[in-house]
């Protein structure tokens, strides 16, 4: 994975949240896109696992029966 | 000694004598709530009138030879995040101000049909996202925080406004008031208990639990809210053993894990000595203390906001659409923030949990349960934002409440929260005991040795 750190300022921030169908007012975007890159730094520490095969730990129980 | 001072089990045993009645006890906690409240803050509501009605029914049922077992006439507050029935549940936000439900939460619902007296809905930091509760104070110092997001809950079984206090757990939501509080909490394994009618944070994180004033207390409240819920998708259906049963059988050859890294860096000196003496009186109790490695450290708190932040935007979605200048400050900004995270990142936090999993049940292989500090100090001073550490590291105070109590989430592992001790202020220091999956038992009976070989668990919190 590139290690380039994750921007959500200016023009980032702003298409990332229409993306998400989310209004952002510049008060607003002022403390997302700050918190959002400060989130991203952590959450790219996951980027140094070799993943290979792991499937997610998601399931779900298919039986119809309560 | 006045009732509301009892434990669960104390107040129980002066019940079914006949000689305390649920109406004696229940009119002392609704005193001790009157006075301590204008400076703790504990409830979102108090529900007097019902709480007496409730008591008188139990006294009839009593006097009647209907004894329901050892909750029954016990005061019970209850986590605002929890649905009950006709009482207001806002999950303490003004974007739920109205929502009353129709019916309880499925463990508020076994513990009412066990006979517990609700006396009130008890605070949660928004929502439960959050660690500091901001509604309510710290009983051992009303200065300080009770930490969250269970706080409320914390505050009023640390002060005798309650004997149980609910609390549900996604990052340390019952273990950080717990520690921060003086008291006993159980964040039970992944599926134990149903979060049926329980707003949710993050659904793969979520457990419910107890905080009580010792561990005793705990197995009786697991054992009235542990079992399968077919409507609750996490819940396993595995036995549900009376868990009072083994407390007492001592710990002598059981296999204590004590972490080499994670739980106790960035740690302040009293809680690491608290701990490692309450670890040498496991040791002196016959247990046989062993190093172990904490896998996938640097990951944990990467993996516990990827799936968290997310999974709470998700279920916020629409209220933060229509109601999003109703939140709190923070509360909004985490949730717009989780807008933000990819689904592949999502994921692969998934995946490193799985991998962590793994890892996690091959340390057991080598002990029975772990043991570390609850909290990385004691209850800090209202409005502290960030702390720093002797190494010049400064860090949130958020991602430090969290830091030690997030393995458990991540893992699903049963996790036990109790006093190892006080600083020299005053204020509780915790630590934690973790175990196997399902294996609640083994935790509450280290739990149990502990605490009947010292004097710090079951006091009751002086309001000052």
């Amino acid at each position: 994975m590139p290690t380039t750190p994750r921007s959500f300022a200016g023009e980032a921030l702003t298409h990332a949240a229409r993306t998400a169908r989310l209004e952002l007012n510049a008060e607003r975007a002022g403390l997302v896109g700050p918190t959002a890159e400060a989130i991203y730094a952590l959450i790219d520490r996951l980027d140094e696992v070799p993943l290979g095969e792991t499937p997610p730990a998601t399931a779900f129980d298919a039986r119809w029966e309560a | 000694m006045e009732p509301y001072e009892l434990s669960l089990s104390a107040a129980a045993a002066e019940i079914a004598a006949r000689r305390l009645s649920p109406v004696e006890l229940t009119e002392s906690v609704l005193d001790r709530i009157a006075a301590t409240e204008p400076a703790l803050g504990a409830f979102a509501c108090v529900t007097a009138d019902q709480a007496r009605k409730a008591a008188a029914q139990a006294e009839q049922e009593i006097a009647a030879g209907r004894y329901l077992g050892p909750l029954h006439g016990i005061p019970l507050g209850v986590k605002d995040l929890y649905d009950t029935a006709g009482v207001p549940a806002t999950s303490s936000s003004k974007v739920r101000a109205d929502h009353v439900p129709g019916t309880d939460a499925v463990a508020v619902e076994r513990l009412l049909a066990a006979g517990m007296v609700m006396v009130g809905k008890t605070h949660t930091h928004e929502f439960a996202y959050g660690a500091i509760t901001p509604t309510t104070r710290n009983p051992w110092d009303t200065g300080r925080i009770p930490g969250g997001s269970s706080g409320g809950s914390g505050a009023a079984v640390a002060a005798g406004t309650c004997m149980v206090g609910l609390g549900s757990d996604t990052a340390g939501s019952i273990r950080i008031p717990s520690s921060l509080c003086g008291t006993v909490g159980l964040k039970p394994t992944y599926g134990r208990a149903s979060r049926r009618g329980v707003a949710s944070l993050s659904w793969s994180l979520d457990h419910v639990g107890p905080l009580t004033r010792n561990v005793r207390d705990c197995a009786l409240v697991l054992n009235a809210i542990a079992g399968f819920d077919r409507l609750d998708p996490a819940t396993v259906d595995v036995p549900v053993p009376d868990y009072t049963t083994a407390l007492g059988e001592g710990i002598a050859g059981l296999r204590v894990g004590v972490p080499t890294n994670y739980f106790f860096d960035h740690v302040h000196e009293d809680v690491a000595a608290a701990v490692r003496t309450a670890l040498g009186v496991l040791e002196g109790l016959g247990a046989e203390l062993r190093e172990v490695a904490i896998p996938y450290a640097d990951q944990i708190l990467a993996a516990e906001w990827g799936i968290l932040l997310p999974e709470a935007s998700a279920y916020h979605q629409e209220m933060l659409r229509s109601s999003g200048d109703l939140y709190t400050d923070d509360v909004r900004l985490f949730l717009e923030v989780g807008e933000l995270v990819l689904a592949t990142d999502y994921i692969k936090a998934l995946r490193v949990r799985t991998l962590m999993q793994q890892a996690w049940a091959a340390m057991f292989d080598e002990i029975d349960v772990l043991v570390t500090p609850g909290m990385p100090f004691a209850a800090p001073e209202v409005g502290t934002t960030e702390v720093s550490w002797p190494d010049g590291i400064t860090e949130d105070v958020t991602t430090a409440l969290v830091r030690l109590t997030s393995p458990a989430n991540l893992t699903g592992l049963p996790t036990l929260a109790l006093p190892a001790g006080f600083d020299a202020a005053g204020l509780p220091l915790g630590m934690q005991v973790t175990g196997r999956p399902f294996d609640e038992a083994t935790v509450l009976r280290v739990g149990t040795a502990y605490e009947g070989a010292v004097d710090t668990v079951g006091r009751i919190a002086p309001v000052v």
